[in-house]
């Protein structure tokens, strides 16, 4: 990957790298001692970093069959109600956090089409008598700018998942207003007031420090922009929460061990899942890093809940 | 100097085979002209309008010929591989090139046109 010339430069930076990335945590003051959380285990901060890259790395290439297996396909349908909710017009930009494998993109970006295409029909039947010339420039119109402007960047902290999402862009044939980036949810590399949309799906819950990506995503929002979050969340039904935990606990780590030949990524996922804090809690930690009007949607009698919040 | 680093990388794209040695080839015959052939794909310029410096915030400088995105300042650069740029702190290499003796800074980016 590096010129001959900078070989022996790169070993020297190699190790430089370790006292790099330990200045830096010791910067942000983190180094290794804040205890936290993985699944049910307490880790140090860096240890849960580590863990939950390997747990994507390890589940990047089967992450779409495990979520249909795992959710009878029921994600799907969340996905487009988080979609849905949005309700993008072209012309948006919309930053999707953790958004690896491209999921909400790909319906941001089929949506917007949608609605661009609608546009410029209406456009055509309201003029009833125009020139051919006038025809042919709307189509091209359509053709040269499918969303209209619209863009979505994919950030994600897992190469692996970005590769997967990648490649199922190409396979299904997305390219126009999509970028792809490596980045942190705690540390975004985007400038201020930036976007007008935020979401953050099923990646909240792997994210550290959870106030630090709130603040950012505060951050990158255009005034007026909306940050909306997909996320597990508290189901309060004492039936539907003994039968969740059992199908949880019992089903998903060996559908995990069968299909992805992983069990403990899958037992992290659960687990975390319930550590995760519920609907008013999270509600709190939004309204805390600034965010206005936020209110929370169950889904599935709170298996998953929408949060949605404004910066103004 | 900037020839012997651009050739090594072609070198090993074409070496890798087909798909490095297309996208080099394509990015030459683009509007790019002859700057693109850096490490795989090149970034898209849309992204540029965006990217910042995860640590400072300040925008940053996009290099060609290394395919890097590099903040002055700090004197670190973001690689960008397969056309994803990697904005992680941990993952950006110090633009120094050899170690200095004395141990002080010496920020010696490349010495590419500015853009």
């Amino acid at each position: 990957m590096a010129a001959a010339g900078l070989g022996p430069a790169r070993l020297f930076l190699g190790r430089r790298r370790g006292a790099l990335r330990a200045l830096l945590g010791l910067a942000r003051g983190l180094a290794s001692g804040p205890q936290t959380h993985f699944g049910f285990q307490n880790v140090s901060e860096e240890e849960r970093r580590e863990k939950i890259y390997q747990v994507f790395e390890n589940v990047a290439e089967k992450y779409d069959v495990m979520n249909d297996s795992m959710t009878l396909g029921i994600h799907r349908v969340w996905k487009d109600i988080l979609v849905h909710k949005m309700n993008p017009s072209p012309g948006t930009l919309l930053v999707d956090v953790a958004g690896g494998t491209g999921d909400i993109a790909f319906r941001f970006i089929n949506y917007v089409r949608s609605i661009r295409e609608r546009q410029l029909q209406q456009k055509l039947k309201r003029h009833q008598n125009l020139s051919w010339q006038e025809i042919s420039k709307s189509y091209e119109e359509e053709k040269v700018k499918p969303l209209g402007d619209s863009q979505v960047v994919v950030c994600d902290i897992n190469k692996e998942m970005l590769k997967v999402g990648k490649q199922r862009a190409q396979h299904l044939g997305y390219s126009e207003g999509l970028s792809w980036v490596l980045g942190n949810a705690e540390e975004l590399p985007f400038d201020d007031d930036k976007f007008d949309v935020y979401t953050i799906a099923f990646g909240i819950r792997n994210v550290t420090r959870i106030d630090l990506a709130l603040q950012e995503a505060y951050r990158v929002l255009k005034p007026g922009g909306r940050f909306l979050c997909l996320e597990f969340s508290h189901v309060s039904n004492p039936l539907l929460s003994r039968l969740y935990d059992l199908y949880s606990f019992q089903v998903i780590p060996v559908l995990g061990e069968i299909i992805a030949g992983d069990w403990k990524s899958y037992q992290y996922l659960v687990e975390s899942i319930r550590r995760f804090p519920p609907q008013e809690e999270l509600k709190e930690m939004i309204e805390d890093a600034g965010f206005f009007k936020v209110d929370y949607q169950n889904l599935s009698s709170g298996i998953v809940a929408i949060h949605s919040g404004f910066k103004l | 100097m900037l020839s012997d680093r651009n050739v090594a990388p072609g070198a090993a794209a074409m070496l890798r085979g087909g798909r490095g040695a297309v996208a080099a080839l394509r990015r030459a015959a683009g509007s790019r002209g002859a700057g693109g052939h850096g490490r795989g794909q090149a970034l898209e310029p849309s992204l540029l309008r965006f990217l910042v410096c995860p640590l400072s915030k300040r925008p940053l400088r996009y290099d060609e010929s290394t395919n890097e995105l590099i903040n002055e300042e700090l004197g670190i650069a973001y690689p960008v591989i397969d056309g994803i740029p990697n904005m992680i702190p941990e993952a950006a290499r110090t633009t120094r090139k050899k170690p200095p003796a004395d141990g002080s800074k010496e920020t010696s980016g490349p010495a590419g046109p500015e853009q």
